[in-house]
């Protein structure tokens, strides 16, 4: 963490805080997606639930951003008080740790937007293989599992990485990420 | 000979981003113990950036370039450990809601003296002193967010004074306080500056209050460069043409009295104090410059009886006022009085508890959100709120879009009101990275572009330099002449007394005063000051003048 | 009131380890017994206002409920499918239905938890517990901190960008392309505005002599006492008695084969 900024380090915490409030909104249209298609209503848009990951890696770009925003907003869901409880931060970490991996294995280089819905696809396994533990899905039949599974990364992929890089390039037309390593990639394309 | 505190040679730096441009260029000056200086300059002057080199900020988080030298007590700011410098600088910034890291007022300030490893068995004290320095004592123990924006100022400034540092460095304290607030936060300073010793540099805009306590002026010019290092009166009489210029405000009194009486050496009065006690120099009679009523006839907005109650608050009690076609109103008020509550009320986007409200006869109720548009307009006081697309001509055009207006149409009209508002060469611009005062005259494009009976504006100058504040009132008042209903809330006495026709006050939500200025002056100090309100400039001369008869002449 | 007393890092590793044991037990009746203990001591033990408590429980209820039915219908063969019970006039294989009670169980037990950690803790002491018991680094911890003083501060602002789209005639969203268009508009004057705020708190927080090294006085220093590590004891003993209770009865059951 030495090589963070603490402007790097609040903001990515502010982000925390404004999609931790984005998670719990989700979590009531998860449950009529559920009580529609059963379990796998909430894969539906589980990427949601990985998007600032996406987001604080990509605009940050170093390594642990994706890891520890997730952690955080975890935590703060969890502050809200409408949550699983400290379970919940535990899952937080293995989503973070799932988008983690894929940016580590570009050595936290290659930002493209493959690389981004790799790390939503990450999270996506890493959390369903949590899951698979910890809520049981395993008295549920194979076949439906592997449904979820698969919807998961899609969702992954789609929600977190593709929505959460349209953002965050919206963002920084804005001109607001100008002392990012996002917002001086964006500069930097712009003039040339 | 008192040593320097402070010593800036040769400073000079870059931003990455526009490494062709200095932000700050060749500056120099000292500063002694003890000494008070004003540093002003035109928006993005690079005040501000000057401000992080002090503190050691810069150029441990600079992206840029820097050469030169800062010397605080004989030590280059560069060789202090990081966090150190604090000891000996402080800062206390612009907007008080973003100061805070703690959710408490004594954790706040035990903050900055944890930073510094303080013992815990001295925070306690040095806690409650710096609270009553400020008096705030009362609130050792209170939630942050239950204070008032100059309760919060105040309380940064606390933060900073425990920390005792020998150099306090004061960013736009004022900016987003009201008149009253401000007024209370001077005299603070001014308390402490009696008690205490300790040097200080004031960066401002708004210098009423700051001059009696000031010793020097620094100005700093918009390529960054120091113009000026002296008594502000002298700048006055030597360099005027180059302040006005850089857009440099000057104090009321002075403006005033420039403006009439042409540039005098022997009177150039910095506050109403100088001027009652050199009032004889006056050769000028006062009159009026306050529009008169006009005989409006024509109903546009009638709101009969109109209460809000929210959260169980009643905010908005009993109101009822008519509003004319071609007005020009200005609403007044403390802060928290329900000002903001009213104008939304009057612009429905929000709906009254009771009573009701007519436009062109028609409840509004029943008008549809998208026709009710085109009658009213309303410019939010954070302008970024109302930006929803990529860039100035889109923002402008939006609303024609959604009208299914053709395209050749749609450019015709685009840019004539870009024109209007002086926007023409931003068109291809993100509406984020236009300066405050382009914001704001972009969203009041986007709201007169439908050619919109009435415009409704939450302080619109708010926080705003001279030049954009001109700029915009000279727009709004172009669209008053074309006949635009002109409805503002504003702060601003001056404002109130040059544009509008009529004013309404408000306090705890209630009218207490609808009527011409004039009318308003009028009313005894007691009454103005219990509703937060002051006289204008113009108004208070003129008591004062009246005051020793004997001096003026009134003849023309 | 003594829950709120406590160390929250204490408090805070007493109730994972109490979840981690209940993810390891797989009968309805220890969680049952074991939420029916924790409800009560919340309120014997903290300060609680009851209306706070049931806002914040009724989602659990709701989620436990859907995961009641789910399971029991995208439940695998059941190995006994012959002992059946009947529910609201469908006959539920008697395995699936208290598998599914005992998941839904664990969830409100769990969600019981969770509400007796959060409704007695002070978010600014566990986050100074963090630094100061856990090691966790000033810089991060202090980050969270100024992130977290936020969020009153987004609520306002979302709810005047939202009156201040409307205005701009924002809500005629009909297509799905304008309904994204119209959330992404929404979400960028929040995030900007966010953004810019912590810049500035960040430099703030700097000038006053913040680097996040860990060498820093503390005014407020949360303690660790005996009561703390005695509630921690107490709990896991409760819910040991518990389930020997039911296992006595002839109830309890391992978490075992079910994956």
């Amino acid at each position: 963490m030495n090589n963070w900024r603490f402007k790097e380090i609040v903001v990515m915490s502010v982000l925390s805080v404004v999609f931790a409030v984005v998670y719990l909104a989700f979590l009531p249209i998860g449950k009529v997606l559920v009580g529609f298609f059963g379990p796998i209503g909430y894969d539906l848009i589980f990427g949601i639930w990985f998007i600032v990951s996406i987001i604080a890696a990509y605009i940050i770009r170093k390594p642990g951003a994706a890891f520890i925003s997730e952690t955080i907003a975890a935590m703060v869901e969890v502050m809200l008080g409408n949550a699983t409880g400290p379970m919940l931060i535990v899952s937080g970490m293995i989503q973070g740790l799932g988008a983690e991996t894929a940016f580590a294995v570009t050595r936290w280089k290659n930002y493209s937007s493959w690389v981004l819905m790799a790390a939503g696809v990450g999270s996506a396994v890493f959390s369903f293989v949590y899951g698979y533990f910890i809520s049981g899905y395993a008295a549920l039949s194979t076949t439906y599992v592997s449904g979820m599974l698969v919807t998961r990364m899609i969702s992954g992929a789609l929600i977190a990485g593709v929505l959460g890089k349209a953002l965050s390039d919206g963002l920084a037309q804005t001109g607001v990420l100008s002392s990012f390593a996002l917002g001086k990639e964006f500069r930097k394309k712009r003039t040339a | 000979m008192k040593k320097a505190l402070l010593h800036v040679q040769q400073l000079r730096l870059r931003f990455e981003n526009q490494l062709d441009k200095d932000i700050l260029s060749n500056i120099d000056f000292e500063l002694k113990k003890g000494e008070t200086v004003l540093l002003l300059g035109p928006s993005g002057c690079g005040k501000s950036t000057l401000t992080f080199c002090l503190n050691g900020l810069y150029p441990r988080e600079l992206d840029g370039t820097i050469t030169g030298d800062v010397f605080i007590n004989g030590k280059q700011s560069t060789d202090y450990k990081p966090g150190e410098l604090s000891r000996h600088v402080g800062v206390v910034f612009q907007d008080p809601e973003t100061q805070f890291c703690m959710l408490t007022v004594e954790d706040e300030i035990a903050f900055g003296l944890e930073n510094l490893n303080v013992p815990q068995q001295l925070m306690e004290e040095k806690i409650d002193n710096a609270l009553s320095l400020v008096n705030m004592s009362a609130f050792k123990e209170s939630a942050i967010n239950s204070l008032s924006g100059g309760q919060k100022q105040k309380l940064a400034l606390a933060c900073i004074l425990a920390m005792e540092p020998d150099l306090l460095i004061l960013d736009e304290p004022t900016a987003n306080l009201d008149p009253v607030a401000t007024k209370e936060l001077v005299a603070t300073i001014e308390n402490l500056k009696r008690q205490q010793e300790f040097s200080l540099i004031v960066i401002e805009h708004q210098l009423d209050g700051w001059m009696e306590l000031v010793d020097r002026t620094l100005l700093l010019n918009k390529n960054g460069e120091l113009f000026f290092d002296g008594s502000f009166r002298n700048g006055i009489k030597h360099i005027l043409p180059c302040l006005r210029e850089q857009g440099i405000w000057l104090p009321k009194v002075t403006q005033y009295v420039l403006q009439q009486d042409g540039l005098n050496e022997d009177f150039i009065p910095l506050t109403i104090g100088e001027f009652a006690n050199q009032s004889h120099y006056w050769q000028q009679p006062i009159c009026n410059t306050a529009p008169q009523k006009k005989r409006n006839v024509e109903e546009f907005l009638e709101i009969n009886d109109i209460s809000w109650v929210k959260n169980n608050n009643t905010i908005i009690q009993n109101v009822s006022a008519n509003f004319y076609k071609g007005e020009f109103v200005a609403i007044v008020g403390a802060n928290g009085s329900g000002k903001t509550s009213l104008s939304r009320l009057l612009a429905g986007i929000q709906k009254p508890t009771s009573g009701t409200i007519q436009l062109n006869g028609k409840p509004l109720d029943d008008w549809k959100e998208e026709t009710l548009r085109d009658e009213i307009g309303y410019v939010f006081q954070n302008p970024e709120h109302q930006f929803v697309t990529n860039s100035v001509y889109e923002e402008v055009a939006f609303s024609l879009h959604l009208k299914r207006m053709n395209t050749r149409e749609i450019n015709k009209q685009v840019s004539s009101i870009l024109k209007v508002c002086q926007l023409s060469e931003l068109e291809n611009e993100h509406p984020y990275s236009l300066s405050q005062g382009q914001k704001r005259r972009l969203s009041v494009a986007t709201m007169i572009v439908d050619q919109q009976h009435m415009l409704i504006l939450d302080e619109p100058t708010f926080g705003q330099d001279t030049q954009s504040t001109m700029e915009l009132m000279k727009l709004l008042w172009e669209r008053h002449k074309q006949g635009t209903t002109i409805v503002m809330i504003t702060h601003d006495m001056e404002i109130v007394h040059h544009y509008a026709e009529r004013v309404i006050v408000i306090n705890n939500g209630e009218i207490v005063a609808d009527c011409n200025p004039n009318e308003l002056w009028k009313q005894p100090k007691v009454t103005l000051n219990a509703w937060q309100l002051d006289y204008p400039i113009q108004v208070q001369l003129q008591q004062i003048c009246k005051k020793d008869t004997c001096y003026v002449s009134t003849q023309p | 009131m003594f829950l709120h007393n406590l160390n929250p890092c204490i408090k805070a590793l007493t109730i994972v380890l109490l979840v981690i044991m209940l993810a390891l037990i797989f009968d309805p009746i220890t969680p049952f017994l074991f939420m029916i203990l924790t409800v009560i001591l919340t309120f014997l033990g903290g300060n609680i206002n009851w209306k706070k408590y049931c806002l914040y429980f009724v989602p659990f209820l709701v989620i436990a409920f859907g995961m009641l039915w789910t399971t029991i219908a995208f439940a695998d063969a059941p190995a006994n499918p012959h002992e059946v019970i009947s529910l609201v006039g469908f006959d539920v294989p008697k395995e699936s239905f208290v598998t599914a009670l005992a998941l839904a169980f664990r969830v409100l037990s769990v969600a019981a938890l969770s509400l007796l950690f959060i409704l007695t803790t002070n978010v600014v002491d566990f986050i100074l517990s963090l630094i100061q018991h856990l090691k966790v680094s000033p810089k991060i911890a202090y980050g969270v901190l100024a992130g977290y003083r936020f969020l009153p501060m987004m609520k306002d602002e979302l709810a005047i960008i939202r009156s201040a789209h409307r205005v701009r005639g924002f809500n005629h969203a009909k297509t799905l392309r304008e309904k994204w268009n119209q959330y992404k508009m929404f979400s960028i004057p929040l995030l900007a505005s966010s953004i810019r705020k912590a810049e500035r708190t960040a430099i703030a927080m700097e000038s006053k002599g913040f680097t996040g090294g860990k060498e820093r006085t503390f005014y407020r220093r949360i303690t660790i006492t005996p009561s703390d590590w005695f509630f921690l004891c107490m709990m896991i003993m409760s819910l040991l008695g518990i389930a020997y209770i039911s296992w006595e009865f002839g109830y309890f059951k391992w978490y075992n084969g079910e994956l």
